[in-house]
């Protein structure tokens, strides 16, 4: 039923594009990671390996740490007040909490989105897009707007905005605004993208859009989402990870986790019985 | 609590067992009027109730697909509800094709009836085994059901062979014939029934 060829089928790669995109192996090794929150244990000895160009979806009920593990892969995690985390991330191979990383590159290297777009609202459309690029420093003018079109253009959202760029971001619609946001991620470059929940606030018709352009991006980023839709996981991820009370239950192909997966306590809740 | 879907699921599967019965008793209707000279008018209705339930089957399958978006052992069930509902109705199907055999070729009375009644002992049983797999999830039960098939096969091959002795009576060969190739492709479909339910109940799919 569930063939695994959807990326073909999608018809955005040709067959051979779609083979060159097989993953070349883990961007991201997340190895014996727990998180906490003061004395309270968030997530508990987690192993996981992030394929390289690939989208991986986290899955799993409310409070069951999804959300806290993807904000300890770009160390986003301690920046909350008695915030802690055991355990190695490693990104290529380098431990982002290693002294040889700085939590500012490791950011600027793997992006977040988060549920609610989040636009500047005193700033214009391309402002907000560029936003990232000038805090690193980047001054010049033409080098900004050409980032601003490059982004805008790589979240379909250059045609709808191109007249109307001194427009503030938060004037967009709510999907605009959320490829707004994907747009000011990508415009720092990063190598890996999180995205917590993007779709939860957005209609029908946007939540699309949003899912035909995290397929778009694994051919050059690692995407990870969060979701609460089992749906969009099994529509967007090659990789499903489904977590309970801070553990991770299972973790494998997207296919297999909702045609067959091996434990119990994933089928029950991806079935609805769970409870 | 029960899931929507649930109401749905139960349906299905009320629809099958209903489809098991019939086309068990279709099949066993039809070797009876081949044994015993009879018409095995009942086993028409059947067949057409089975066609019915097939189509409904399809489109319930369909609608608890679009409604729910089932996955898993839900899932599983539903895509196998399409072979297990299609083995049904072809059990009712083929009952039905032995009846006509029966209307075209007449008086059979005095032919020797061994090799199908045999076959279709074996068949019968097959089935059996196919509703009762489905019907409790067996597996055993069901990866049991095709080390019957072989036997089918055979006796289908060896009455092929057969017809080409002159010296039989053309009548009652072809009849044979007709019918056996029928009970064969019955054993067939109870063959991959029986995959369903293991693929229900274990999501490896047939090697087929």
């Amino acid at each position: 039923m569930l063939s695994g060829q959807l990326e073909i089928a999608h018809g955005i790669y040709t067959r051979d594009e779609a083979l060159r995109n097989v993953s070349a192996g883990p961007k991201v090794e997340v190895r014996q990671l727990s998180a906490f929150y003061g004395k309270k244990q968030a997530l508990y000895d987690i192993d996981l390996a992030i394929e390289s160009n690939q989208v991986t979806a986290m899955i799993g009920p409310s409070g069951c740490g999804k959300s806290t593990l993807i904000r300890c892969l770009n160390r986003m995690h301690e920046l909350v007040t008695d915030a802690s985390v055991r355990g190695q991330v490693l990104l290529d191979g380098s431990n982002i909490y290693g002294e040889s990383l700085d939590p500012v590159d490791v950011r600027r290297r793997i992006g977040m989105v988060f549920q609610k777009p989040n636009p500047f609202p005193n700033m214009s459309i391309t402002d907000n897009v560029v936003a990232g690029l000038k805090l690193n420093g980047v001054r010049d003018r033409g080098r900004l707007e050409e980032a601003a079109r490059r982004s805008l253009q790589r979240v379909y959202l250059w045609d709808e905005v191109k007249d109307e760029l001194k427009r503030s971001g938060a004037s967009l619609s709510g999907g605009q605004q959320q490829r707004l946001c994907i747009a000011r991620a990508l415009a720092i470059e990063p190598e890996v993208i999180l995205m917590d929940e993007p779709c939860s606030a957005l209609d029908p018709t946007a939540t699309a859009k949003i899912e035909e352009l995290i397929t778009e991006l694994k051919a050059q980023y690692t995407v990870v989402i969060v979701t609460h839709n089992m749906q969009q996981a099994s529509r967007v991820a090659d990789y499903t990870a489904f977590m309970y009370l801070g553990k991770l239950i299972e973790y494998d192909q997207t296919t297999t986790i909702f045609e067959r997966p091996k434990e119990q306590l994933t089928e029950r809740y991806i079935t609805g019985k769970f409870g | 609590m029960p899931r929507l879907m649930d109401m749905g699921l139960d349906k299905l599967n009320g629809m099958l067992l209903e489809m098991a019965n019939l086309s068990e008793n279709a099949v066993a209707a039809s070797i009876e009027a081949y044994g015993k000279g009879g018409k095995g008018t009942e086993v028409r209705e059947w067949s057409r109730r089975l066609q019915t339930l097939h189509h409904q089957v399809s489109d319930l399958s369909m609608e608890l697909i679009a409604r729910f978006q089932p996955v898993a052992s839900d899932l599983r069930f539903i895509k196998a509800c399409f072979e297990i509902s299609y083995g049904f109705y072809r059990f009712g199907r083929y009952a039905l094709d032995i009846v006509e055999v029966l209307d075209i070729f007449g008086d059979l009375s005095k032919c020797d009836h061994k090799a199908v009644v045999e076959t279709a002992r074996n068949t019968q049983e097959m089935i059996r085994m196919s509703v009762d797999a489905f019907a409790r999830r067996d597996v055993a039960l069901a990866r049991r059901i095709p080390k019957l098939d072989d036997a089918v096969d055979d006796s289908y091959r060896q009455n092929l062979r057969s017809v080409l002795d002159q010296k039989k009576d053309t009548r009652c060969t072809l009849s044979a014939s007709l019918i056996l190739r029928y009970l064969e492709r019955i054993s067939d479909h109870a063959t991959y029934i029986g995959e369903s339910v293991d693929y229900i109940v274990t999501g490896v799919e047939p090697s087929h």
